[in-house]
């Protein structure tokens, strides 16, 4: 799986949402470059790398932004109304699958490194894939507002909305989530720090 | 009497979602709390690491599986006579499509000038003298230091930058220097040339200064920083501690000391300022492989050893690091009579940079590096052990 490169992201306004709520199919395709690559991430730290499952919930994620997208009325904004659904199907697919997958049952992330681009610094992928590694290990209560944190880049404040629960919430889930990994990953201090 | 803990917060104040003033209160509670200071570099290291989770690129494939679902969709509903999905081309005529271009090139372009004009960190700086330039500008008496930017002083200026709450840095005259990074758990400034002055109250390892021949590591201190056009630089600790650093090469250096780097080969060896000047003269040949018209500096390593005192144990100790075979012995022996080791200290284990044993002479040698004395000492040992693990020399090899 490729690991996205910095580049410049389609500008989602109110006029290309509008065009979404008329049907407009160019306004969708819009929305959907704007967000697939944040939407996809989320779904795979998730689904604790597979990437099948993970494609699969975006799409439904999509469909649903689509055919929902009339509902949105403005109130919040719309990275908030869709990080929420978004976090929604995450884990209405999670509890799908726990009825049918023996518990723990998961594509080991390591499945993922083959495709990704040779110039990236191998010490640094080093690094990344112990942090993918150990966020799969989290619940998904303390994995969450990681990934809204640090993969969609949310404020405290917007993560509480996506999550309905309080600012204060999120800071002690972050700050348990952020424990949890110094103590997987002390050994990699040198490498981050 | 400390105020109430504050590990509920320090994520909240890592990401910089506190209030000022809650954010100088946890601040100051880190500094004299050891239990919280903990925990916060605990923190600290679970930020940096999860700021190394990637954004991954969603495959080519998702759009077109996507879009059949759509069309089935589609298809579906034009049977069922639903208009519940209804798609319009007509606004993506070309006469259309050309202005609606333009305006998204617009606002694009507009989008990018103001987050990187606008929405960057950024240090205030006051014009101490002069006309000190941020950028392209000549600054006002008030200016900002954004990250990228860089602030130059000509031959009659000078500058002082506020570091965020942690503290102060003035700049002298003809010297350039560059915010690279602001954040709670960082803070780092590039000195490219010239001299500059820091005094830093805050946590160790908060305020780092890049230079072109190594890093200087804030421990809870004040120093000054010189780097001329060579790349060389020079430090000098007026209080605290500085941690100098290039790849594997590092140097502690305590307040009374001074050290010089240089392109290519790192810091040098600390020394205390008031050794002799010919101790200083063959150290720098030993560091550097030269020395100013003294032609008779054969042995560079026996001078230092026949001119050290005890508080020169300091440079002799990062000596043991730094020579090998008889001329490690040779320091050792010299430091075991200037200061001897602890009963649990043996002269093998230390030949063999036996690590737990180098830092516990460490602990007993760093009483007579220390010009302060009583409470201030304490104080430093805050700053320094509890966090201890200064990640120095430890652990190297």
């Amino acid at each position: 799986m490729e690991q996205r490169a910095a580049m410049a992201e389609p500008i989602i306004d109110d006029r290309v949402i509008e065009a979404c709520r008329d049907g407009d199919r160019e306004a969708f395709r819009l929305l959907f470059e704007a967000y697939k690559d944040k939407v996809f991430s989320i779904a795979v730290y998730s689904f604790g790398g597979d990437e099948a499952a993970a494609s699969d919930v975006s799409q439904q994620i999509f469909l649903k932004l689509m055919t929902a997208i009339g509902q949105f009325r403005g109130d919040s904004a719309f990275t908030t109304w869709l990080y929420r659904m978004v976090v929604n199907a995450c884990i209405d697919e999670q509890r799908k699958r726990r009825r049918f997958l023996p518990f723990g049952e998961s594509v080991p992330m390591s499945k993922i490194e083959d495709r990704r681009p040779q110039e990236k610094r191998y010490a640094r992928l080093e690094v990344a894939d112990s942090v993918q590694a150990a966020i799969k290990e989290l619940t998904p209560k303390l994995r969450m507002p990681i990934l809204l944190k640090y993969v969609e880049g949310l404020s405290y404040e917007e993560i509480a909305t996506v999550m309905g629960c309080s600012k204060g919430t999120v800071a002690s889930r972050l700050n348990r989530g952020h424990r949890s990994l110094a103590r997987k990953l002390g050994h990699l201090r040198n490498e981050v720090v | 009497m400390f105020s109430k803990h504050v590990t509920k917060n320090l994520s909240a104040y890592c990401h910089g979602e506190v209030a000022a003033e809650e954010s100088r209160r946890i601040a100051e509670h880190l500094i004299a709390c050891n239990r919280c200071r903990g925990q916060f570099e605990e923190i600290k290291l679970g930020v940096k690491l999860a700021e190394r989770l990637p954004q991954l690129a969603a495959p080519d494939s998702l759009w077109l599986d996507l879009e059949s679902r759509l069309a089935a969709d589609s298809n579906q509903s034009r049977v069922e006579s639903s208009k519940q999905l209804r798609f319009s081309f007509k606004l993506w005529q070309p006469g259309f499509a050309g202005v609606a271009a333009g305006l998204l090139l617009s606002a694009v372009l507009g989008a990018w000038l103001f987050y990187s004009r606008e929405s960057r960190p950024f240090w205030e700086v006051a014009r101490l003298n002069g006309s000190p330039r941020i950028g392209s500008s000549r600054m006002d008496e008030k200016g900002r230091l954004a990250v990228g930017e860089w602030l130059e002083t000509d031959g009659s200026s000078r500058a002082k930058i506020e570091v965020g709450s942690i503290g102060h840095v003035e700049i002298d005259p003809n010297t350039r220097v560059r915010l690279m990074e602001t954040k709670p758990t960082e803070h780092r400034l590039e000195l490219a040339r010239g001299k500059m002055s820091a005094r830093i109250w805050a946590p160790p390892r908060l305020f780092f200064v890049d230079t072109p021949s190594a890093v200087a590591a804030d421990l809870g201190c004040a120093y000054t920083l010189e780097v001329d056009d060579s790349g060389a630089s020079l430090l000098h600790v007026t209080s605290g501690w500085v941690e100098l650093q290039l790849k594997d090469r590092e140097s502690m250096v305590p307040a009374g000391a001074a050290c010089a780097t240089k392109p290519g080969i790192g810091p040098g060896t600390p020394y205390f300022e008031d050794a002799s000047e010919k101790f200083r003269q063959a150290l720098s040949k030993l560091d550097f492989g030269y020395v100013v018209d003294v032609p008779d500096l054969q042995r560079p390593l026996e001078v230092v050893i026949a001119e050290s005192r005890s508080r020169d144990t300091l440079t002799l100790w990062h000596l043991l690091y730094r020579v090998e075979g008889k001329d490690r012995e040779l320091v050792f022996d010299r430091m075991a009579t200037l200061s001897p080791p602890p009963k649990d200290v043996t002269r093998e284990g230390v030949l063999q940079l036996d690590d737990k044993m180098l830092h516990l002479w460490k602990g007993y040698l760093e009483n007579s590096w220390s010009n302060q004395s009583g409470l201030k000492k304490t104080w430093i040992k805050i700053w320094t052990g509890a966090l201890g693990k200064v990640q120095g020399l430890e652990g190297k090899k």
